[in-house]
Order: structure tokens, then C-alpha cells, then sequence
């Protein structure tokens, strides 16, 4: 039987706001349980909720950013469910009429653009930490620790349509996801914080059908990998189930990092009547043209748009997608060293390749104030020039990172210009000739290979100065090969 | 020198002129509420203690002419629902029997600035749910006029406090007529102001689009003192609204309709009469009386109680033993949860929030909770064209006499039928008052309620103060001493 999986992804991203969604504690980033509370974030009896404009002006971008259509006139709904780290036993979140519906994130897959089509994106408070002692689950833990920190904090939920096909969509479109939410400046976007967060909803029908399948809704997927992990065991759980005409229920499983597995979570977490209705503690949510159109223009450009300008320079799309979720100062490095250079992929190369491999090495993150994007637009065009071998090229960027110094600086204290002038090598390599005249037999003799071993031979002798090529084209001259 | 009988003005009048001292009435008042609060039971504490330096530093602020206002040195009972900094608020449940609440009330934060006293919490149905003050898990509380009888609910010991003279003046809090109702079965007068105008910060929610939080007074003159010191926007409250208020005529050129509805199958012979009195009064002035009709308010029972158990239902999930109040423990947190809930809620509240889950549930939304909110808007679209005609609306403020303790504990739809007058103000977000008329044949007040337009405020007192002249009803109840 040909099978299809079908698969829609729930993100909720933490907004990077000063405060909480509903009160004015401040979101802290610490191990400290329980210090930035209040009586709304905690739910005490009375407290009552005010909402935060900057979290819903973040939420607006990112609705707009997806090419969602706004709600103008949204409402604040009540989740109701029972968990103790949930104060109020019910989540302000959104039912039917949320921030922004209906719209799409391009992402890239094997050089080519495709889309994922985005179903929702709306505003949701976030719950407290439950640390479940002894086994991990609430209802066989001895005992449950709660951190109310995290109460209230500002989440942006994302729900795409069940339109993706494969675990490699699935982590394209959380990494596009991650870097428009870091590109907005509306998240820190760090997974292993907990930052950006999703559940799948997993399904396998036979290809030929209309219907999507039972869908299984897995939750616990802390990484990129274990999401592609989870997909791919949920898939194929699922595909040898129906293959052994066993039917699939309809669930919620735990991805279960260390057995790679997902399991069974049949608690009263799973069972769901969230009973929403209109928070009768908050006005309805207006977004008045007016500010749609102002958060509009605020604007920053979008990791689509910065591939589409990476591709008019000249590199390919998958490049451009590498670039694009890079951070942003290198991003900005490598338009203005390809401004200098004119050469994509050779400022590609050194910056992914070089600049940042040497920078891993030395475990900066950031260049030194002095390092100038021209020093790598210069040791570029050196090479381009054959004034520099490619390797004194790395020898002088990796002077130019830890010193205060100018390419030109670098390769004249170490004597690294080459010499391009013939009758200058050709002093030098008739010298060697004369100094391996057993050598050059061979070489006559048929055993060419031996020219490569000469042109070293050349280049140690000049102390590295001659370019190779020039050395290889004279050495040939002189020998009538 | 008798102080109890004495109004805010009035008070406020001998302490300027240094004719008596707040201390003075801090004493009569505690001496008071010690004779009565064996026979009554209006009280769940009292701060006898804790506020003799207040009483103290008011007398110092009279003597040296620092007084702030009107109400410096007054000392006024709090509903047990509304939060007072490092005191009990225990909503009469024993599920907050050991809460004490870490934060002010904003109406708290104000009366604090104008120097108000607190004389102690008052007892009320629990979470403010009921209409007699029996559904205390404390005990219920006594109708000072006769000690056989209710005092109304859910504010029934904020009522009988003050009816008993055990403070100037108190708040309590309305959803469905819990300030009017006691109010009219104490003698005395309750003032639900417009939803929105009095800041919820801080009142433990029963059903947070209904309640409202005012005052019950012997004078519409105190009530009208209290609400300007408790309304106002406030930032921590997203309902709240800005007080701009619409001035009506009070004099004759206002134009009065008589609640057709509220006039038949269901009320009381004497409950109209007093209705009757009323509209003689004001012929007699030459105001413009019709009778208005507005059909919906026959349904306004069944909305309310699929809108307030379904908010309440949802309003009283916090309480899970969790992070405050009562925990009874189990295997799991579930467990926990479930018993904790099982023992510190009381029948009816229990009844409430299975109420308005089941209206809230997948597959009776539409039928229940859905509808519910349809009609309450068209009820409330009934109202604004009523009010294109009239400037007041009258009726009684409840459909019979004050209920004897007992009489309708084992029937909870005849006991919700006793709201059937108060709950449309709160279910159109109007304001709404019951001023005392007069005494039935049993001895026990009666009043008539008035409603107007919302944020007309200010002139619903000033008409209900004109009305108030004209019934002179001014008795106090003696039954509590007997």
C-alpha cells in the first residue's frame, strides 16, 4: 500500500518583552524559583488581567510578516483546563478570532522555494514550570515543584495548515520560523530555552485519498533533531500499523528523547474540552488600521527577502538560505565585502568557510572593533590577484582577528607577496633544476608527477613567495614539457 | 452622645466643628457590634483593634484641621469578598477560611486615602452565590428588623451591619442584586453603579461581566458620598471605564416608565403597593409616568443562570489547593486537586460551577452559554430603547418581603426567583438603586428599585434623593435587641 504522511506543526514562541502578558512582572531569565510574581500571574482570588501592548504589537508582526490577514476586532478567550502550574486552572489565549489567520512562510528545501501555509497565529499566556519528582510524570510523580516565573509570560502561537509532507519540511519551516521570530526582534528564538517550543500532529492516509488519517499529536520535541526523529518513528509507527490493518487512535504520544520512541500519554492530560469563552475580564482585542498599517512599516527585512537579495548577488539558493539564518552582522559583512569584491561565492566561502571556522577556533563570537570588512574584501581581491597564496590568505585573517593590524601589514611582516616576476623565478627554478638534475631525468622519463614535488621545491626555495602556478608554467618552459 | 443614627454629612459636621471625635464613634460603633453580632452574625471579624491608632490619628487630623474629606474617621463594614491588604478575605467558604490576601482592593486603596475605618469583613452567601446569607460555610447572618428572618444576600451581612448601626455605612458587592436586595429587606439603601465605574480589582470574582461593587447606606446621600470615592478608572482593571457622566433632569421634566413586567404574576400585593406609593408621589409633583414594557426581562433569570455559572464556573477554577486556601492532600496532584475542591465548596457553589460547565461544554455552547449571550444582548438593546423614553425605570426591588431563615434553603429556583427584579440591571450593565419605602404588614421593609441609563449615575442618585425626602421612611430596626 503507497502511504502519505500528512503533518501540522503548533510553535509557541516567547516573546522577548520587558514584561509579562497580563501584569508588569518583569520575564527573567533565572534558575531562581518565584521571584518575579504578582497576584494576577499567580491567580490570587480578585487579581485581574491587563494586557501588554508591546506583546500584542509582536504578535501583529509576525501575523503580518506570515502574510496573515489581521483580525481587526479579535477576542481574549478562557482555556479552561486543570494543572497545577496553571494558576488561574484556565490559559487567556484566543479561540476564533485570533491576531492573524491564512497566511504562509516560504522556506527552502534542495535549492528550491516552497511554502508552508499558516492556518493561525495568535497571543496565548504561558504557564508555570512543573518539575515532577520521582518519575517525571504528574500522575505517578511523589511529589511536584512549581516555578511560577514563567506564569504569564507572552507566547505567539503558530499553527500551520496539515500541508507538510516530511520530517525535512517540518525542521525547514521551524528554522525559517526561528529566524523571522529573530529577525523581528520579537523572540531571543533559542530552543534550548525553551524559546520557541512545538507539538506536531502527525496522520497517515494512502496516497490516493482525499482524507487526511487518525491524527496523533506528539508533544515533548526539545530540538530540531528530535523533531525530525519523532516524525520519522511517528511515521512509520503509524504506516506499519495501518499496513498490519490495525487502526490508529486518535491521541496524544510523548517523544521520549532517550528510548527514541513515542509513547502513550493517557492522563487527563491528553483528554481535552477546553470549554473556551470570551474572557469576560478583558475588553475585546481592536486592532484599528491605523496601527496595523504603523506596525507595518516598521517592518525589518524578512529572511525571504534577504535570500532574494543574497541571490541577486549571485549565489545559489541554498547558500542564500545559509546566509540568511546566520546572525546578523554577517549577514551585513557579506554585502559589504561582495560590494568590494563583486565575487559571491569567494566571499561566501571566506565568510562561512574561513572567518568563521577561525572564529570557532578561537571561541570569539563577535569580531574585534578594528576588523574592517575591507580587510576581507582586500584578502579576496589579493588572492584574485595572485599577489597572496590562498593559504597565506588564512595565515593574514587569522593575524587580522587577534591584532590590530591591515592585511597590506600582515603580509609584508611575514613576507607573504608572492613573486610574479618571471625572470626573477626563473633565476630560482633553474637554480633548483640544477640542485635536482636526478629528479628531472625522471620527470623527462615519463614520471610527470614528479613536476608537483619540483614546484614545492620552488616555493621553499623563494620562502614561499612565488605563486605556484607561475612557478609550475616556467618549470614546464624550461624542461620543453 | 448617639452617633449611630447620624449620617456621613453629619458626622462629618461634628468632627469639623469639634463636637465629637472619630474615636468616639469608633467606640460606639464596636460597642454596638458587640451587643448585635450574637443575634445577627453579620460579621466574620472585626478590627476592633488594628484601627484604634486610625480612629486615633483622625481625631489628631480633625483637631488640627488636616482632615481630607467626608469620609476621614467613618468606619465602614467590607464585604468578605473584597481584598484588605494582610486581613482574612474568606468569601464565607471554607475553602479561604485561612487565606489572607497579600494586596489591596483598588476601592481599598481609595477609602485608604480618603481615611475611611474598616470595622470589620461582613459575612455573605459563599463567593457571593445565593440571596439570604444562609450559604455561609460560617454561619448564616440575621435580619436585624427580626431575627427570624433573612437579611437578603448575597451582601446580607453587610446589610445587617449597617441596618444594626454596627457601621456608618458598608460595600458589598452585586451580580444579580446581592446590594439591593439585602438592602431592601434591611431598610436601607443599595446602589449598584454602572458596570465598569467602580473598579473589580480586587473583588473575588463570582461572575466577572455582572459584578459590581457599591454601597448599602442608610441615606442615598452616603451612597452617593461612598461611590465617589470608590469609582474611577483604574489602570489594573481592563473593564473599567471612564466616569463620564450623562446628566438626566430629576426634576419633573424627567419622564418615569413602570416596569410592566416587574408589575405582575409573581410579585407581591404589598411589593406593589409600594410601587403605587411611589407613583403617587410623583404625579402628585407633576413627573410624566408610562408604563413601558420590555419583554425579555421574563427570560432574565434563565440568562443569568447559564451567564454567571458558566463565568463562575471558570472565575472559582483557581481554587485547587495549589498555591492558597484550603488543601486536603491525595495520592496525586489530581487527587489533591479533587478533594480539596470536594470539601472546600459548599452545595451551591458546587451547583454553580457544575452549572455553567455543562453550559460551557463541546456540543452545548450553542445551546446554552451562546444563547444565553444573544439574548442578553438583545435584552440589552431592549433597555436602550426604552431609555429613548423614559429617563428612570421603577419597580419593586424584590418580589416579596424579607424570607424567614430556612424557608427556601431546600428550593434553589425559588430562592433564585428573589432576583427576579435586581437581575437585568446587571445583566444591561445599568445603574440601579433600592431606596426604603415602607414597612409591610409583618413589620419588615419594603423598597422600590430605580434603574437608568448607564453613566447616569449622579442623577439617579439625585432623583432617588428627592423621592427619599418625600417617603421620609427614616426607621431602625429594633428586632436584633430582643
Amino acid at each position: 500500500m503507497n502511504l502519505k504522511p500528512t503533518i501540522g506543526i503548533e510553535t509557541h514562541i516567547e516573546l522577548n518583552t520587558n514584561t509579562k502578558m497580563f501584569c508588569r512582572c518583569k520575564v527573567v531569565d533565572t534558575e531562581e524559583p518565584n521571584i518575579s510574581l504578582c497576584p494576577t500571574c499567580i491567580g490570587l482570588p480578585g487579581a485581574l488581567p491587563v494586557p501588554n501592548e508591546k506583546a500584542i504589537r509582536y504578535i501583529t508582526l509576525l501575523a503580518l510578516a506570515t502574510g496573515c490577514t489581521i483580525t481587526k476586532k479579535g477576542m481574549f478567550h478562557r482555556k479552561n483546563y486543570f494543572y497545577p502550574d496553571l494558576p488561574k486552572n484556565y490559559q487567556i489565549s484566543q479561540f476564533d478570532l485570533p491576531v492573524g489567520e491564512n497566511g504562509k512562510l516560504e522556506i527552502v528545501i534542495d535549492n528550491e522555494k516552497d511554502y508552508v501555509e499558516i492556518e493561525r497565529v495568535h497571543m496565548e499566556e504561558d504557564t508555570g514550570k512543573s518539575s515532577h519528582e520521582g518519575t517525571g510524570r504528574i500522575d505517578s510523580a511523589t511529589s511536584t515543584s512549581l516555578d511560577f516565573n514563567r506564569s504569564g509570560v507572552p507566547l505567539v502561537e503558530i499553527v500551520t495548515k496539515p500541508v507538510i509532507q516530511s520530517s525535512k519540511v517540518a525542521v525547514a519551516y521551524i528554522e525559517e520560523l526561528r529566524q523571522l521570530a529573530i529577525d523581528l526582534d520579537i523572540s531571543e528564538g533559542k530552543l534550548e530555552k525553551g524559546n520557541l517550543r512545538f507539538d506536531a500532529n502527525i496522520s497517515v492516509a494512502p496516497s490516493d485519498s482525499d482524507e487526511l488519517g487518525t491524527k496523533v499529536e506528539i508533544k515533548n520535541m526539545n530540538s530540531l533533531r528530535s523533531l525530525e526523529r519523532a516524525i520519522d518513528y511517528e511515521i512509520k509507527r503509524q504506516s506499519s500499523a495501518i499496513e498490519n490493518g490495525e487502526s490508529i487512535i486518535q491521541e496524544t504520544r510523548h517523544w521520549d528523547e532517550s528510548k527514541e520512541t513515542t509513547t502513550s500519554m493517557r492522563s487527563k492530560e491528553g483528554s481535552a474540552d477546553y470549554r473556551y469563552f470570551s474572557d469576560p475580564d478583558l475588553p475585546n482585542m481592536v486592532l484599528p488600521d491605523e496601527f496595523v498599517n504603523q506596525v507595518k512599516e516598521s517592518l525589518p527585512s524578512l529572511p525571504h527577502e534577504n535570500r532574494n537579495k543574497l541571490v541577486e548577488t549571485g549565489l545559489d539558493l541554498s547558500d542564500s538560505n545559509v546566509l540568511s539564518k546566520s546572525e546578523k552582522w554577517i549577514l551585513e559583512l557579506y554585502f559589504e565585502v561582495f560590494d568590494n569584491t563583486k565575487d559571491s561565492k569567494a566571499t561566501f566561502n571566506w565568510i562561512t568557510g574561513e572567518l568563521q571556522g577561525q572564529m570557532r577556533k578561537l571561541e570569539i563570537k563577535s569580531l574585534p572593533e578594528w576588523f574592517s570588512p575591507n580587510f576581507l574584501s582586500d584578502v579576496i581581491k589579493l588572492i584574485d590577484e595572485n599577489k597572496i597564496s590562498f593559504t597565506s590568505g588564512k595565515v593574514i585573517l587569522e593575524e587580522l582577528i587577534q591584532k590590530d593590524t591591515t592585511p597590506d601589514d600582515v603580509a609584508k611582516k611575514l613576507d607573504l607577496y608572492q613573486e610574479n616576476d618571471e625572470s626573477a623565478i626563473s633565476e630560482i627554478v633553474e637554480e633548483v633544476i640544477k640542485n635536482n638534475q636526478d629528479i628531472v631525468e625522471r620527470i623527462k622519463n615519463g614520471e610527470e608527477k614528479l613536476v608537483g614535488f619540483m614546484v614545492g621545491q620552488i616555493i621553499k626555495s623563494s620562502g614561499g613567495s612565488i605563486n605556484p602556478g607561475i612557478a609550475k608554467e616556467i618549470l614546464s618552459k624550461e624542461l620543453n614539457l | 452622645m448617639e452617633l449611630l443614627n447620624l449620617s456621613i454629612r453629619e458626622l462629618n459636621n461634628l468632627f469639623v466643628n469639634k463636637k465629637a471625635k472619630p474615636s468616639e464613634l469608633y467606640s460606639e460603633i464596636f460597642d454596638r457590634a458587640a451587643n448585635s453580632e450574637a443575634a445577627l452574625h453579620a460579621h466574620l471579624s472585626l478590627f476592633e483593634e488594628t484601627n484604634l491608632e486610625k480612629a486615633k490619628n483622625s481625631d489628631e487630623r480633625f483637631s488640627n484641621s488636616e482632615n481630607v474629606g467626608l469620609l476621614d474617621g467613618i468606619p465602614l463594614a467590607i464585604k468578605d469578598n473584597i481584598n484588605i491588604k494582610n486581613e482574612k478575605t474568606t468569601c464565607s467558604s471554607k475553602m479561604l477560611s485561612n487565606f489572607i490576601s497579600p494586596y489591596n482592593a483598588t476601592v481599598i486603596s481609595k477609602l485608604d486615602t480618603e481615611q475611611a475605618i474598616y470595622t470589620g469583613k461582613t459575612n455573605l452567601d459563599e463567593f457571593a452565590m445565593g440571596s439570604s446569607t444562609e450559604n455561609s460555610a460560617f454561619g448564616l447572618t440575621r435580619n436585624p428588623w427580626n431575627t427570624d428572618y433573612v437579611p437578603g444576600g448575597s451582601s446580607g451581612g453587610s446589610a445587617a451591619s449597617v441596618a444594626s448601626r454596627s457601621s456608618i455605612a458598608a460595600l458589598g458587592s452585586d451580580t444579580g442584586g446581592s446590594i439591593r436586595q439585602p438592602a431592601s429587606f434591611c431598610g436601607l439603601v443599595g446602589f449598584k453603579p454602572t458596570y465598569g465605574t467602580v473598579s473589580r480589582y480586587g473583588l473575588v470574582a463570582f461572575a466577572s461581566s455582572l459584578d459590581q461593587i457599591g454601597p448599602i447606606s442608610k441615606s442615598v446621600d452616603d451612597a452617593r458620598i461612598i461611590y465617589s470615592a470608590i469609582s474611577g478608572h483604574d489602570s489594573l482593571d481592563s473593564t473599567s471605564i471612564n466616569d463620564e457622566q450623562i446628566d438626566l433632569p430629576f426634576d419633573k421634566n424627567a419622564t418615569i416608565g413602570i416596569v410592566k413586567e416587574l408589575m405582575e404574576d409573581g410579585i407581591s400585593e404589598e411589593s406593589k403597593k409600594e410601587v403605587d406609593k411611589v407613583i403617587d408621589i410623583l404625579k402628585q409633583k407633576g413627573y410624566n409616568i408610562k408604563e413601558v414594557s420590555l419583554p425579555l426581562i421574563k427570560l432574565s433569570i434563565s440568562i443569568y443562570y447559564l451567564i454567571a455559572p458558566a463565568e463562575c464556573s471558570a472565575n472559582l477554577a483557581r481554587f485547587d489547593g495549589v498555591r492558597y486556601g484550603l488543601r486536603v492532600d491525595g495520592k496525586t496532584s489530581y487527587e489533591m486537586m479533587e478533594n480539596t475542591r470536594a470539601e472546600g465548596f459548599g452545595d451551591e457553589v458546587k451547583r454553580r460551577i457544575l452549572l455553567g460547565t455543562y453550559a460551557l461544554s463541546a456540543g452545548y455552547y450553542d445551546e446554552y452559554y451562546g444563547k444565553a449571550l444573544r439574548a442578553r444582548k438583545k435584552m440589552v438593546d431592549e433597555f436602550s430603547s426604552i431609555f429613548k423614553e423614559c429617563d428612570y425605570l421603577i419597580s419593586p426591588t424584590t418580589p416579596t418581603e424579607a424570607f424567614k431563615a430556612g424557608e427556601k434553603t431546600s428550593n434553589p429556583l425559588e430562592m433564585y426567583m428573589s432576583d427576579l427584579c435586581t437581575i437585568p440591571a446587571n445583566l444591561a450593565g445599568l445603574p440601579a438603586i433600592s431606596i426604603p419605602t415602607g414597612l409591610s404588614s409583618n413589620n419588615l421593609p419594603l423598597g422600590v428599585q430605580i434603574m437608568s441609563k448607564p453613566l447616569t449615575d449622579n442623577s439617579l442618585l439625585n432623583f432617588s434623593e428627592m423621592l427619599e425626602k418625600e417617603l421620609d421612611f427614616n426607621r431602625t430596626p429594633e428586632g436584633w435587641s430582643k
